[in-house]
């Protein structure tokens, strides 16, 4: 058959999203590709200029809307070392405990989402109703149910609710038995096996190089978790491990790393918060007063003459930086310049890439397993 | 064994006495009895056909039903349970509330006390609770069942569109080719011995050759459509078509072979005398005749022409209102098919299980022989639909096209050949023909007679057996303990549980 050009996009199924992906193809099989990303751009680092630093977090919610709480944290903590604010322990904790309960439930959206790519709905509907159980955690912290706005500038909104430690730790310990019961859908599921084992490859080499970050390269060997090369906020004061896959391919990472390195980090992030609520200051179940010392210090709200903040973060999908200048309207309570580091604006065209030579049966599979959200990626 | 709910008998009968009577003394007199088989045969037809798509009504329901149950997790089983299971006590919108003078404080009673002894409590099921704390209002019987007439409703109410620039004269003819020659499959297809459109001496072969010809209509409707998407899913329907018919055909072939017959009511009635469902005889055929059925309706894992994940809605994109709708029920018309085509070749039929056992015990013996055969083959194709069709898409994701051409040559042929030689092996040396017998209780035609010594019915059990334990050992896994490739044992750099982080 002749060559064609599909357009895969802006609305279809596959691209979990707003964008598009030309693909030609020979018959089944894949011979070119090309992303076009920055259909929802919305211009979020523009609109920071002209905010507060306070205002500035609900933006960054909206960054990623099945991962709102890390993009937020990871802005807070650009902020903090922008304005030199200290944040109590309780606090930092209270902080690790919704990041990895958003990891949880972006995770589970990744899985949910990868299901029906490959062909299974009720992978899907299984998915979306154990993300339930973590939303409800946290919208009892921040008081919506995806854009929490929860994190401040030196501590958090609120503290965590009477009797919250207890549902939480009966809701992770249910979700890991309940991983294994996806383990057994899938992973004894021969064709789920052949749908991913030897599909989209991705060597860690041209990973480092196309900056790709996150699950995705810790798949292909290379351990790039920042809470663990480098750990912020309380990573190095709780019990887990780095979930990092050796590929038994010398082509590098597939699909199949790239879910089980997926299915590991939650594994991980329920061991995590089961420690984490042990090892909180001031107790579990002690309920203190929204502005009390223990959840949030005093932060200025004006940054000094030429000060600059900067943060690395592991999201779900990868690092995240942002970059902020203070002094944005003379009087530094706006900042002057915010900028964005996306890790899944680096990955789409890099995965996009990595198609080629595969089957067009194939390319959900691909794209599915490298996670991608639009939302972060056109900022 | 005569079916007593004979609908020809009585029907034809019928239209003689009251033509003869009619027509009595007028100029058609001489032509009373043709008038008569004409009315009988479009009567019948009409009582079939009817027949056949309302029950295809319970193919839906089930489906949505059964789905939602595994979605639930708690698997099939949850059917009853939800019942009762509810949120603290409050459950499944209070139906019997619902009913008329007080009837149901009984079921209320026994939901309480279920509720106390097998409900949810605490933070164990909270989805569940929110699953369950839902309300059936209107009809309380069977809740969904009349959504197909809503959704069919609004079809006929949809606008039909042609893309620009398509073949509009493919276009228009390609979803009649795959609906009628659908429903001509319905028409050869007994639901007893008594009930059935038409029933030709070679019916076997005739609703396979009318199984062939809607894949034509799929490529024609892909190629036509202008569509690069339907383009894609046309092809892969005639590629998956070369792999997946011929084992189809050959383990069907295999099932004449046993029965020594191509007509439908021969093999049914095969079974029966011969005192053994054919799936206990060739299991081996009985699932390659499911495999690749699968393959045959396009349902998952084998719906590569209609992948919605990469091909939108693949071969059928462009059809909109009411020719996706019949479309659609092609698509459930061709899988109830499925279902009755396997109850009929490897499950007896019509026949009641265990006829000569259960049906020799007083009174309820003879309720058992008194049920009509039409509703034994409802049962059975429904059951063989749930437990095959709906388990399948829910448990298991789309192969790829491939793969599937792979599997197709490269294992199911073989085996359906291997079938097809094991057939004959057993109809020329292990079936006694004396022993065959039409009586309620059937034949002995399957003994296993070793060195004079004769095991009753040895033939069936030996061969279930046989294929059970083939099928125990390839399903059993390796030990997870010693292989550490093995997809259970997450290789992390450091062992999880060795050290303690952040402390070396």
């Amino acid at each position: 058959m002749a060559e064609m050009w599909i357009t895969m996009g802006p609305q279809h199924p596959m691209t979990h999203g707003l964008w598009t992906l030309r693909v030609k193809v020979d018959g089944e099989t894949v011979t070119d590709t090309e992303a076009e990303l920055g259909y929802i751009h919305r211009g979020v680092e523009k609109i920071c200029e002209s905010r507060e630093f306070v205002q500035i977090t609900p933006y960054c919610d909206r960054l990623c809307y099945v991962s709102a709480m890390t993009w937020a944290h990871s802005y807070i903590m650009a902020a903090e070392d922008l304005l030199e604010a200290e944040v109590p322990e309780r606090a930092e904790y209270i902080r690790l405990m919704a990041a990895e309960i958003q990891r949880l439930a972006s995770h589970l959206m990744w899985l949910g989402a990868f299901g029906p790519d490959i062909g299974n709905l009720t992978l899907m509907t299984w998915c979306l109703r154990d993300r339930e159980m973590f939303l409800d955690l946290l919208q009892e912290l921040g008081g919506s149910r995806m854009h929490y706005n929860y994190p401040r500038v030196g501590g958090v909104k609120r503290d965590i609710p009477i009797g919250w430690a207890n549902r939480m730790k009966a809701k992770v310990k249910l979700f890991e038995n309940r991983i294994k019961e996806y383990e057994m859908l899938l992973d004894e599921s021969t064709i789920w096996l052949v749908r991913l084992q030897g599909v989209g490859y991705a060597t860690a080499e041209d990973q480092i190089n196309a900056g790709v970050t996150g699950p995705n390269i810790r798949a292909a060997g290379v351990n790039t978790d920042v809470r663990w090369t480098n750990p912020y906020s309380v990573y190095d004061q709780v019990d887990w491990e780095p979930a990092v896959e050796k590929p038994t391919s010398i082509k590098g990472a597939d699909c199949y790393d790239r879910y089980r390195v997926r299915m590991e980090e939650m594994r991980q992030s329920c061991r995590m918060l089961l420690d984490a609520i042990e090892k909180i200051p001031g107790g579990a179940n002690t309920h203190y007063q929204p502005g009390d010392e223990m959840l949030i210090t005093k932060a200025p709200t004006r940054a000094p003459e030429g000060a600059t903040g900067f943060s690395t973060y592991e999201c779900t999908r990868g690092v995240s930086n942002f970059y902020i200048q203070g002094g944005g309207d003379g009087r530094g309570k706006h900042p002057y310049r915010v900028s964005i580091r996306s890790p899944m604006f680096i990955t789409i065209p890099y995965v996009a890439k990595t198609m080629i030579g595969y089957k067009v049966a194939d390319i959900p599979a691909i794209m599915g397993s490298f996670d991608p959200c639009i939302g972060e990626t056109d900022r | 064994m005569k079916d007593w709910l004979g609908l020809h008998d009585f029907i034809y009968y019928r239209t003689r006495e009251l033509f003869s009577w009619a027509l009595e003394d007028t100029f058609l007199e001489s032509s009373a009895n043709d008038i008569a088989f004409f009315v009988y045969t479009l009567v019948t037809c009409l009582v079939t056909f009817g027949g056949i798509m309302l029950s295809m009504f319970m193919i839906l329901w089930i489906e949505r039903k059964f789905y939602a149950r595994v979605n639930d997790r708690r698997g099939a089983t949850t059917a009853l349970r939800s019942l009762w299971v509810g949120e603290n006590g409050v459950t499944a919108g209070e139906w019997w509330n619902m009913i008329p003078y007080g009837l149901g404080k009984p079921v209320g009673a026994l939901n309480k006390w279920l509720n106390k002894v097998a409900g949810n409590s605490g933070h164990k099921q909270e989805m569940v609770n929110r699953v369950g704390n839902r309300s059936w209002y209107g009809v309380t019987i069977f809740p969904g069942f009349f959504q197909n007439i809503a959704d069919g409703m609004k079809f006929l109410t949809k606008e039909h569109m042609v893309p620009s620039r398509a073949d509009k004269v493919i276009f228009e003819l390609a979803p009649f080719l795959v609906i009628s020659s659908t429903v001509m499959i319905l028409g050869m297809i007994p639901l007893s011995s008594g009930i059935y459109g038409a029933n030709p001496e070679l019916s076997v072969l005739f609703a396979f050759a009318i199984f062939g010809i809607a894949p034509l209509g799929v490529f024609f409707a892909g190629w036509s459509s202008n569509n690069k998407y339907t383009l894609l899913g046309g092809i892969r329907s005639a590629a998956q078509l070369t792999a997946y018919e011929i084992p189809l055909l050959l383990s069907i072939l295999g099932v004449c072979v046993m029965a020594g017959s191509f007509n439908f009511l021969e093999i049914v009635h095969f079974q029966h005398s011969s005192g053994a469902w054919l799936f206990f005889l060739m299991p081996l055929g009985g699932v390659l005749f499911l495999v690749s059925m699968i393959a045959e309706v396009e349902r998952i894992p084998f719906d590569m022409p209609e992948a919605e994940a990469e091909l939108v809605e693949g071969w059928w994109t462009e059809y909109g209102g009411m020719r996706f709708g019949l479309l659609f029920a092609a698509e459930y018309m061709r899988v109830y098919a499925a279902s009755i085509l396997f109850a009929h070749f490897f499950m007896g039929g019509w026949h009641a299980p265990f006829a000569g056992t259960i049906g020799s015990i007083p009174y309820l013996g003879d309720a058992w022989l008194a049920i009509p055969g039409v509703i034994w083959t409802l049962l059975k194709a429904w059951f063989i639909f749930t437990i095959v069709f709906v388990w399948a898409r829910t448990a298991l994701p789309r192969i790829r096209t491939d793969q599937i051409l792979e599997f197709g040559w490269r294992m199911l042929l073989p085996l359906a050949v291997l079938q097809v030689v094991l057939s004959i092996v057993y109809r020329l040396y292990f079936f006694d023909a004396g022993a065959l017998s039409d009586t309620v209780a059937g034949g002995w035609s399957w003994d296993l007679t070793i060195l004079e010594f004769t095991i009753p019915w040895g033939l069936p059990i030996v061969t279930t057996l046989f294929w059970l334990a083939v099928f125990v050992i390839l399903m059993k896994d390796e030990n997870i303990e010693e292989n550490e490739e093995r997809m259970y044992h997450i290789r992390t750099m450091t062992p999880a549980g060795t050290h303690t982080a952040g402390k070396e």
